[in-house]
């Protein structure tokens, strides 16, 4: 059925309506989350309880150890910075119709960058944790380059490739550290990055530091790409009707490009916060354990934040609370730390659940309609 | 493609019409049949709907008039909202297709369900097991030829489906339904993809069902079939019962207005004359490969002048597409030049074809002309979203402003309904897509516009309205290439005609050449009485 007719002077009042329609919408998408998270703790607290575990007072330590006083909160922020910008990674890919999980590899990436160019560059501090980010954030593009190309040329999908540049990225970090970045004085990590590639803490005794301005900042700009400029218009295009970019006057490779390359640019600065943002350590571990499932752990950052540039900060600050409050649980509740994870995980999966089954429908969509002709167009005969 | 499986002429000449209006005691009773979908459209409204048996009823009426929800709701895809279904009486409960396939109800689908790489007796048994060889499926082979011999639909059951042409398919369709023992079949716009010899081989066959008994109803917005194949007809518009009337003594006048509800045919303003001057596109040669690396479109070569439609007929699937998309920089050209103004554009891209002239309707607006999920603002700047003009100061903004009164200039000027710009592209109607597409088309100031299918799938009203705007651009001195698969279209709007069969153009007629019948035949491959091909 036809929408009602309206005269085009009234499009303006509709359009309230309009924004009224989608306000609604998202306080749907709001209730959504709520109905989540509640069913998450639910769950969280069942197992608990199976276990004997006092729950009340688990989730209380959970909330003071993430939001109860200025070290917790900065605390939360410190853990949320580096899933800001990996959760972007997933989130702008995944808008622009890729599923890209290489934003591990390309962490691992930038940290190695960070320690290489921190530790051995020396100059004053502003400039040399300037080039440090660079390096990071350029060492993270350069490993994001290889599975765009084989994506655009030779039509690899992007999870395989991606998921084997993790992989050669982490055994290459761990040649690394080990041999050429490491520290006579100390097996168990890389040489420390110079003072003045070093970010303090911005409130003594916590871990968070400007990192988490260069994080909000990432997310700011992508935002303004994807929905206040041309090339982040042609993004969605190509994540939407990649047919339709073409038509355009676009060149579907390019956006392809560009969109590994600004994701990788987030992954490989992920890493640098967690080298030159995070005191006390300044390098990275031998077992890499300061970048340890973070590229992964945003792939649910994106999820829950629904692919926004905003919701994944919120998201971010979520898991980074969780992380943060996870050793209260344990002093408070005694609960262990494996019961904790477990209690993290039931909460994501409810959390991510709505978004990944939508964005599970859409790719398997895809594939639908690649194998069907389109529903306007009739059937086509080949009269050979 | 000469398909020459026709069938015995005898069975259709017994199809005598029947009707509940004429006197026929009713069997199938749809009574009060009201359809709300789950976000609040009423798509209908008590409709009534009673056909005889061995009637042939045309449901007829404009898109989202709810012919098809009607008619998915009496083959069990669609649950009814309130209302009875009675057969011979009897009421009947239809929850699937399973359900209404047990009572004898089956559809035949616009767009088949074949899988293109199996033949056909696959495809007929297809689900119901015996895919290898076996005393299963030769039994099933010989009930199948027992139904081709009764009914007259005769296809070839051992060649991948695939490798027929399109009428063949339709008949394999045909046959898989009425091999499910249907004795109510119901055909949605059966005849959208057929040149008009298939089209009238298929009525043939449906008038010998009809004359054994089968109930047959055609959901259609053609007039024109209506009249030459139906016993009755029940009208539909935005999902209430118009009036059903007896087909005999109805014109194409009579059915038009109860469609439109208004007097006015689907009229083509008057064109200006003019001096018809300089070659704005010349096509010399051209060859274009299909996406299996053929040759689909072969040595094709046209000029199209200045002030005149120059349209392409044919049936779909004869290379139009690939030729449009050569021409739109979307395929590359294999062999040959084009020529826009002078300039050679082999090998521009669609963004440099657009800054020489060149605006494109595409064929298949839903996978290229447009965005679903994007607004109407978003989509009204599809291809030139780019440019400076919609910049801001920060460098590379998009000033939505800017763009916002571009929309609402393009939503004025070219009368797309919507309830704001805001709204998503995909909740417009089909023809008010299609408007907000060619108006943001025409917006380009090109010197050609190319048209492919543009009233495809669209109401008569808005038919009219797309169609107004092509004649309206050719009397502003603009070159119009228009390729259509709908013949009246085509007779309508052109001042030249190319016939295109098998990627080859078969004639280039004149206006004062235009003859239905001789298009039709060349659209069939047949050049001066000899098969071509």
């Amino acid at each position: 059925m036809d929408p009602r007719p309206v005269e085009p002077q009234e499009l303006d009042a509709i359009t309230r309506r309009e924004r009224r329609r989608q306000l609604r919408a998202a306080l749907g998408g709001l209730a959504e989350i709520l109905i989540a998270l509640v069913i998450g703790l639910g769950v969280g607290a069942l197992v608990m309880r199976g276990a004997g575990y006092n729950w009340r007072l688990a989730y209380e330590g959970l909330l003071i150890g993430s939001f109860g006083d200025q070290w917790a909160i900065a605390d939360t922020l410190a853990s949320a910075t580096p899933l800001i910008l990996t959760g972007l990674v997933f989130g702008l890919s995944a808008r622009a119709g890729y599923f890209n999980i290489g934003a591990q590899g390309q962490m691992v990436v930038g940290a190695l960058a960070a320690v290489a160019v921190g530790a051995h560059l020396s100059a004053p501090p502003v400039v040399a944790v300037t080039l440090a980010f660079l390096a990071s954030a350029l060492a993270g593009a350069i490993w994001a380059l290889p599975p765009a190309f084989l994506k655009a040329t030779r039509g690899v999908h992007e999870v395989i490739s991606t998921i084997m540049f993790n992989w050669i990225a982490h055994y290459t970090a761990l040649y690394l550290v080990f041999n050429v970045l490491n520290d006579p004085r100390s097996a168990e990590r890389t040489v420390r990055v110079l003072p003045g590639a070093r970010l303090g803490a911005l409130i003594p005794g916590a871990d968070m530091t400007a990192a988490i301005f260069v994080a909000v900042g990432v997310a700011v700009f992508m935002y303004w790409l994807l929905w206040h400029s041309p090339w982040g218009y042609e993004m969605r295009i190509a994540g939407l009707n990649p047919s339709a970019l073409r038509y355009a006057g676009a060149n579907p490779l390019w956006s392809v490009n560009l969109t590994f390359i600004l994701a990788g640019l987030a992954a490989g600065l992920a890493g640098a916060t967690q080298i030159i943002g995070r005191p006390p350590t300044y390098a990275l571990y031998g077992d890499l354990s300061n970048v340890r499932n973070l590229g992964f752990d945003g792939i649910a950052v994106a999820l829950i934040g629904r692919n926004h540039p905003l919701g994944i900060i919120l998201a971010a600050i979520f898991i980074g609370a969780m992380g943060a409050g996870a050793r209260m649980m344990q002093i408070m509740a005694g609960v262990p730390l494996d019961m904790v994870r477990i209690v993290h995980g039931t909460v994501i999966i409810a959390l991510a659940a709505p978004e990944a089954w939508t964005l599970l429908g859409k790719f398997l969509g895809r594939a639908r309609a690649r194998r069907a002709p389109a529903p306007p167009a009739p059937a086509k005969t080949v009269h050979r | 493609m000469p398909d020459r499986s026709a069938p015995p002429a005898g069975a259709a000449d017994q199809y005598k019409p029947v009707s509940v209006l004429a006197g026929a005691p009713p069997w199938l009773e749809m009574r009060g049949i009201t359809k709300v979908y789950p976000d609040g459209t009423r798509a209908l409204e008590n409709v009534d709907l009673v056909v005889a048996k061995g009637e042939i009823h045309g449901l007829l009426g404009e898109n989202g008039a709810g012919k098809s929800t009607l008619m998915k709701i009496l083959s069990g895809i669609l649950p009814l909202t309130s209302g009875r279904i009675l057969l011979g009486g009897r009421e009947v409960s239809l929850r699937s297709t399973h359900d209404a396939l047990a009572h004898g109800i089956g559809m035949v689908h616009q767009h088949f369900s074949l899988v293109p790489t199996f033949n056909a007796l696959d495809n007929i048994i297809l689900g119901r097991g015996a895919l290898l060889a076996s005393p299963a499926r030769a039994a099933a082979r010989a009930r199948i030829r027992r139904l081709m011999e009764e009914t007259g639909l005769h296809v070839p059951l051992d060649i991948p489906v695939e490798q027929l042409p399109v009428g063949t398919q339709q008949r394999i369709e045909i046959l898989k339904t009425l091999d499910r023992n249907v004795d109510l079949l119901i055909l949605d716009e059966p005849t959208a993809a057929l040149t008009p010899q298939e089209t009238d081989q298929l009525f043939t066959v449906l008038r010998g069902l009809a004359a054994r008994g089968t109930t047959i109803i055609l959901i259609t917005h053609k007039l024109r079939e209506v009249l030459a194949l139906t016993s009755a007809v029940t009208v539909l518009r935005h999902g209430r019962v118009v009036g059903s009337r007896l087909t005999e003594g109805a014109t194409a006048q009579d059915l038009a207005r109860m469609m439109v509800g208004t007097e006015r045919m689907p009229d083509v303003k008057a064109r200006r004359e003019h001096q018809k001057s300089e070659p704005v596109l010349r096509v010399a040669g051209l060859t274009v490969k299909g996406d299996g690396g053929q040759d689909v479109v072969k040595n094709v070569s046209f000029e199209i002048n200045a002030g005149e439609i120059f349209a392409i007929a044919g049936v779909t699937g004869n290379g139009q597409s690939e030729l449009i998309e050569a021409l739109a920089g979307l395929r590359p050209i294999a062999r040959g030049r084009v020529y826009l103004l002078g300039q050679p554009i082999n090998g521009k891209s669609p963004r440099e074809l657009y800054r020489m002239g060149i605006a494109h309707v595409p064929e298949d607006r839903h996978r290229l002309g447009m965005v679903a999920q994007f607004s109407v603002l978003e989509n009204s700047i599809l291809g030139v979203h780019h440019e400076p003009r919609f910049r801001r100061g920060v460098p590379g903004t998009i000033h939505w402003g800017k763009v916002r009164r571009y929309a609402r200039d393009i939503v004025r000027r070219f009368q797309v309904v919507t309830p704001s710009l805001s709204t998503p592209m995909r909740s417009l109607s089909g023809g008010n897509q299609q408007k907000l597409v060619v108006g943001r088309e025409l917006s380009k100031s090109p010197s050609l516009v190319i048209a492919g299918q543009p009233t495809r799938g669209l109401d008569v009203a808005a038919t009219a309205a797309i169609r107004d705007l092509l004649v309206d651009i050719r009397n502003e001195g603009k070159a119009v290439l228009l390729v259509s698969a709908d013949l009246d279209e085509v007779l309508a709007l052109a001042d030249r005609i190319a016939v295109m069969y098998e990627g080859e153009i078969m004639a280039i007629l004149q206006k004062d050449q235009f003859d239905r019948e001789r298009i039709g035949l060349l659209m069939g491959g047949v050049r001066d009485g000899s098969a071509a091909g």
